[in-house]
């Protein structure tokens, strides 16, 4: 078994291609996780037991299956229910979806840090519930949780291949179909590790740089 | 002059502790209150009812001749929305023994917040007046500094000058001093005269500094276990108790150094 350069190069292309669906994936991915993470933890902190119950038992209830089992259920199983979707965007809200769970408890963890006194100013003060949240507690809340948040970005963008399992052309599909076309996996899987390796590392430093600009909690 | 607030029989219970126990009392408009009793005995609990932070059990309140917690609907009362609630809180402004500054926002943006999201005041005109109470309290060049460049007592005259830009006529105070370090109450406490000197706000206070609420109050409500043992002039409380709880809660108080 050789390495052989020009193959390569011939397959790079198509690799970059999948490349780019892992990347696009990872960021749609990650957007609706950060929206529905926050409306999960809004919903769950409802003083009204008839939202904060279901919203925290379906919570539950995502966290503890497994993303390739959402995943199939998303793309083979409801389309018997009329509901298709193209491989991409049931991919994105598959990870979306499973990653909201986590997110939703960091920012639970955020919001809860922000101290009661606050809560009660922003009362004293006439502002609506509205404004108490995006004037006055997010604010706060958002910053310190930034890295945390970062964290399962990265941790999603690792979970990516998964989406081969739905058909979604993504970097590890590409490189699957390459091998299988060619007998040759150890270019296109290799390829597939460095590309990974190589992102994730600079996730890490923008990570790491994150976690110095937001990452103290600010006196208060 | 009717009162300003009237406070009809309410009670109050946090688990199977009754904080307030069938209370009512009257403030008239302009009066200064100082609630005085020892911890636990309900006093900061009916300025957090006031201001809306805890609900009652039963009784009835009505700020200037209108139900806190009820309003006038098709000919009857029931049970206040958040558009009554948010309508009578206007007149109350509350200073709070933690401060609760906003820590994300400069000394100038914890002043305007208020009346520029729940009056619309125009910004300019919202910096204007908030410079002129940071001139009251004495801190028109931290206007631009962050709550955590501040010391507890800077910070606390902050807090009065953010509660007093919604212009309420009603101002709560909640062991504004007892936070503060020993060498910082007295500039807080100068504000609250320079307050009562230039306006005619009512105000009630809760507080440890008896003989800050001896000179300063109008009149003096000593509690005890959720309710009011002894109601009067400063002089008749402090000097010449009737109550025994009271005669033994000033004797602690002095033993314990304060000045009466």
């Amino acid at each position: 078994m050789e390495w052989d350069w020009a193959f390569v190069i011939e397959i790079l292309p198509t690799l970059i291609e999948g490349v780019k669906i892992t990347i696009l994936a990872t960021l749609l991915g990650s957007a609706l996780a950060a929206i529905l993470g926050l409306g999960l933890a809004i919903l769950r902190r409802s003083k009204n037991p008839l939202m904060a119950k279901p919203v925290g038992f379906l919570a539950d209830f995502i966290r503890g299956t497994p993303l390739l089992v959402q995943l199939y259920f998303i793309f083979y199983v409801l389309p018997d229910a009329g509901i298709t979707l193209s491989p991409l965007v049931a991919g994105v809200i598959g990870l979306g979806l499973h990653y909201a769970t986590y997110t939703a408890e960091v920012y639970r963890g955020g919001i809860d840090n922000v101290a009661r006194g606050q809560w009660e100013a922003a009362r004293a003060c006439n502002l609506s519930a509205f404004q108490t949240w995006t004037r006055i507690i997010l604010p706060q809340a958002l910053p310190p949780m930034i890295p945390a948040l970062a964290n399962y970005f990265i941790a999603m963008f690792k979970e990516t291949p998964l989406l081969s399992a739905i058909t979604v052309l993504e970097l590890m599909n590409q490189a699957r179909s390459i091998a299988n076309f060619n007998y040759r996996y150890i270019e296109p899987i290799t390829l597939v590790g460095a590309f990974f390796l190589v992102i994730s590392l600079v996730s890490v430093i923008a990570l790491r740089w994150l976690e110095r600009r937001y990452g103290r909690i600010e006196e208060r | 002059m009717p009162p300003i607030i009237e406070i009809d029989g309410i009670s109050k219970s946090f688990g199977a502790f009754k904080v307030l126990d069938q209370l009512s009392f009257n403030v008239a408009p302009g009066e200064k209150l100082a609630l005085i009793g020892p911890s636990g005995s309900g006093k900061t609990t009916i300025l957090r009812i006031l201001m809306t932070l805890e609900g009652i059990d039963s009784g009835d309140i009505r700020v200037a001749g209108e139900h806190l917690y009820q309003m006038k609907k098709n000919g009857g009362l029931q049970p206040a929305d958040e558009n009554h609630l948010h309508t009578m809180r206007a007149q109350i402004g509350m200073v709070f023994q933690l401060f609760n500054l906003f820590p994300h926002k400069c000394v100038l943006d914890n002043v305007t917040l208020a009346p520029m999201l729940t009056k619309n005041t125009p910004r300019k005109q919202a910096e204007e007046q908030a410079m002129q109470l940071l001139e009251m309290v004495g801190l028109v060049d931290k206007a631009k500094s962050m709550p955590s460049q501040l010391s507890g007592g800077q910070k606390q005259r902050v807090a009065i000058a953010r509660a007093l830009a919604l212009q309420p006529k009603i101002m709560l105070f909640d062991e504004v001093t007892s936070a503060l370090d020993p060498e910082l109450v007295e500039e807080v406490l100068n504000v609250l005269w320079r307050l009562s000197e230039e306006t005619d706000m009512t105000m009630l206070l809760v507080t440890h500094e008896m003989g800050f609420a001896h000179e300063f109050a109008d009149r003096v409500l000593f509690f005890d276990r959720g309710k009011i043992v002894e109601d009067g002039k400063p002089d008749e409380i402090f000097r010449n108790p009737k109550q025994e709880r009271t005669q033994a809660f000033l004797k602690k108080i002095i033993a314990a150094g304060h000045r009466v």
